[in-house]
């Protein structure tokens, strides 16, 4: 099934993406530096403006506590004004269709999915979201979103090179990331996209007499514009229900292949920009290193999974890998719906083109695998931040197994920072393990096809759900009825804890290395930008996930195969 | 405490309404100008009424018309997107199973070819065909069609017509072919007027 035209557009995507990667990383880590840049005639009067509005300057930079205050009381404000806008829905403006507001509970977890950078939908967005909460409402959480995470991943990052303390400002990081990051770049992309077919209109809803006879209501809308930052963001919430998979929101190969290298291009970016604003080329090398051989394994073992042959279908005659079959869009071939998943889902994006439960069982695991590390590239910063931990810890490991004092870029690494880092790695397993035993065991799961303890394709949907909750990813495997208050709040608070305490880890850790002076290299120092350490990265990042989840993939995809 | 709120409350409230607003007019700006039928949403019309859009399937129903995937959402974008039974289960045997049935009260035909054709899509909404899943439609259309116009579409005809409707999505022999089964009935229509006006769309 693997065809040379479908490698050759991987190697397209990762060669355009890498080529690109060094100078817009570089271009990254300027704007965290507030150095000099393209565009400042433009928009440093714009900045300054907005700065004094707030009332808040670049020279000011924030402590720990005033850092993760003014990060949570943003969210704050976003999600509670995400919460109005969906109960309140039906009575305001802009709801052409006359969607009823949305029950507490589903807009709590609305709310917390697209402020968190999940956006796992519980909803139809054509009957349950009305126009002006789409705008307003979560296509301003798809921008702010990743701006969060792109901020607390530099001030994070800001802590090797600071020795007063402080982390910089949150307030100038967000306006920085929007002016000359994501907006520049969405609208770039909304436009490729456009010119790829995808809708950009102001219509909502159009009637068209079918060919069969009757009528049929076609929703369009600003598809576009949504669309990019969708993917810039690493979001992954679609403005349709069937997300990527809708022709509208994915028209053809070049546009699958344009969002790929959409979703890839911040998380690739990171490692450049981390070298850039800690002043040391060649540091960012690992990350990418790992981030790029886990995605390529990963890729490798669907494209392998997905060629052998079906039981389900091959009873009917079909051959063996026929393409495409259920689940799977006829405009995509194998390799590309394979291609686009593994990097939205390794992305944290979480978008789909193809429907997951229809890929074979050991893919789904593959996938499962790239939300339990959460790092391999991850999301836009956090899964850079989450990588930075990851490293952190390979010094700490590194540094007891070679006998000396671990330390990183010149700030000792000690106990302290590896409380937390310990605090966010198990974190993780913990939000994902303790509701799926309660949500399995509880009986709040109904699924079509079976019950939980004998369907192990069942218990694969729910332990995706939480997984994809837990990492902030957002794809879902369905067919399971999760729009219950149990699966909305208990959604609601993996998504939000899984965002922010792993951000208030990583701020911590920056913090205490913040307060640090920074140490000449000596004889014992540990070399963390060579080939070496980029391998012990990726093979910590793997054992470690692989350990902590193993025997839950036991229980979900490996026993689907029956054996 | 009071410079956070007033700092969060105005980067919000500013976000919202660039992003919400002035972001997505500007994009729709500029895409009347870049690619003003994709824009508006691929729509095609036959004579003048708006039968759908190319990148939407639609339930076609009638004999005489290729119809498109199967769709778990009944091709209606209220109903959201419903996943197809998961790869290997016995739901999804009993399903295309089911779908084979149905199909088969119109006529035997190829099943080895007709995967994509007997199996639901991921979104529901998928209006492509593989040249296979249509070409084994074509005993089918030419029958009824030449029942509806009084006159004898042959095989032939209809294939050449599939023919000059594929799609390659980069070139011939790189990447998938396909046929836009709505784009086809379009062209099927146009050939033979009276099929339009069988289904009271035969225009002025």
């Amino acid at each position: 099934m693997v065809d040379l035209g479908g490698l050759l557009e991987i190697a397209i995507v990762f060669a355009a993406v890498l080529a690109f990667a060094p100078y817009f990383g570089e271009y990254l880590g300027r704007v965290y530096l507030n150095r000099p840049l393209l565009g400042d005639r433009l928009l440093t009067p714009v900045e300054t403006a907005i700065y004094r509005l707030l009332g808040t300057s670049p020279r000011i930079s924030m402590r720990f506590r005033e850092y993760v205050g003014a990060l949570l009381l943003t969210s704050a404000g976003l999600f509670v004004w995400i919460v109005l806008l969906l109960t309140l829905q039906s009575s305001l403006p802009l709801n052409p269709v006359g969607d009823p507001g949305m029950t507490w509970d589903l807009a709590s977890h609305t709310a917390a999915s697209f402020l968190t950078n999940t956006d796992f939908t519980h909803f139809n967005p054509q009957s349950q979201l009305s126009y002006g909460a789409a705008l307003f409402g979560l296509q301003a959480a798809l921008f702010l979103s990743p701006a969060m995470g792109m901020s607390v991943a530099a001030a994070f990052i800001r802590g090797f090179t600071h020795k007063d303390g402080t982390l910089g400002n949150f307030y100038v990081d967000m306006v920085r990331t929007m002016t000359r990051v994501l907006l520049p770049l969405a609208l770039v992309g909304a436009v490729v996209l456009v010119a790829f077919g995808v809708p950009q209109t102001l219509a909502y809803d159009l009637t068209a007499h079918t060919l069969g006879g009757g009528s049929q209501t076609i929703y369009v809308g600003p598809v576009a514009s949504w669309e990019s930052i969708m993917m810039l963001g690493t979001n992954g919430g679609g403005w349709f229900s069937a997300n990527a998979m809708s022709p509208f929101e994915n028209p053809n190969a070049a546009s699958n292949l344009f969002q790929t290298g959409l979703m890839l291009l911040i998380p690739l970016g990171f490692p450049f920009a981390f070298a850039q604003i800690v002043r040391r080329p060649g540091e960012g090398f690992p990350f990418l290193a790992t981030s790029v051989v886990v995605l390529f394994v990963a890729l490798g073992l669907v494209l392998f999974f997905q060629s052998g042959s079906n039981p389900a279908l091959s009873s009917f005659g079909f051959a063996s890998g026929a393409f495409p079959g259920p689940g799977f869009e006829t405009r995509f071939s194998g390799t590309e719906a394979s291609l686009f998943q593994v990097v939205s889902v390794y992305s944290n994006t979480g978008a789909t083109s193809v429907q997951i439960g229809s890929l074979a069982p050991l893919s789904q695991a593959v996938l499962l695998f790239g939300m339990f590390t959460q790092s391999t590239p991850g999301g836009d910063g956090t899964g850079f931040g989450m990588l930075l931990v990851f490293a952190v810890i390979a010094v700490f490991v590194g540094g007891l197994m070679v006998g000396r004092t671990p330390e990183y870029l010149g700030k000792k690494v000690g106990t302290s920072q590896m409380r937390w880092a310990a605090g966010v790695l198990l974190l993780h397993p913990a939000l994902i393990l303790v509701p799926l035993v309660v949500a399995t065991v509880g009986g709040f799961v109904a699924v079509a096809g079976g019950s939980i303890p004998t369907n192990a394709y069942a218990f694969t949907t729910v332990l995706y759900e939480f997984t994809s909750e837990a990492a902030n990813n957002g794809s879902a495997m369905g067919p399971i009825a999760d729009g219950t208050i149990f699966f909305n709040v208990v959604g609601a608070a993996i998504m939000l804890i899984g965002r922010f305490a792993p951000m208030i880890g990583m701020l911590a850790i920056g913090s205490i290395f913040a307060h640090q002076d920074v140490l000449q290299p000596g004889p014992g120092t540990l070399q963390t930008r060579g080939w070496t350490f980029a391998m012990f990265l990726t093979l910590l990042v793997i054992i470690l996930s692989g350990l902590l989840f193993l025997p839950v993939l036991v229980l979900g995809p490996f026993a689907q195969l029956g054996v | 405490m009071a410079r956070h709120l007033r700092g969060a409350t105005v980067l919000l409230a500013i976000a919202i309404v660039v992003t919400g607003a002035g972001y997505p007019l500007v994009v729709t700006g500029l895409a009347d100008l870049i690619n003003p039928h994709g824009a508006n949403g691929s729509l095609v019309y036959l004579n003048g009424t708006l039968v759908g859009s190319s990148l939407v399937a639609q339930n076609f129903s009638r004999p005489f018309l290729f119809w498109d995937r199967p769709s778990l959402n009944d091709y209606n974008f209220l109903n959201g997107t419903n996943a197809p039974p998961g790869s290997q289960t016995p739901a999804l045997t009993q399903l295309i199973n089911e779908t084979l049935e149905y199909f088969a009260r119109y006529g035997r035909f190829n099943v080895t070819a007709a995967l994509p054709w007997v199996s639901p899509s991921g979104s529901g909404f998928d209006p492509d065909l593989t040249p296979g899943a249509v070409l084994v439609q074509i005993p089918r259309v030419s029958a009824a069609a030449s029942n509806v116009t009084n006159t004898t579409i042959t095989d032939a005809t209809l294939l050449a017509l599939v023919n000059s409707q594929i799609t390659y999505a980069w070139f011939p022999g790189v990447g998938v072919a396909y046929v836009n089964v709505l784009l086809l009935d379009v062209a099927l229509i146009e050939a033979y007027p009276a099929l339009g006006a069988a289904l009271g769309l035969g225009g002025a």
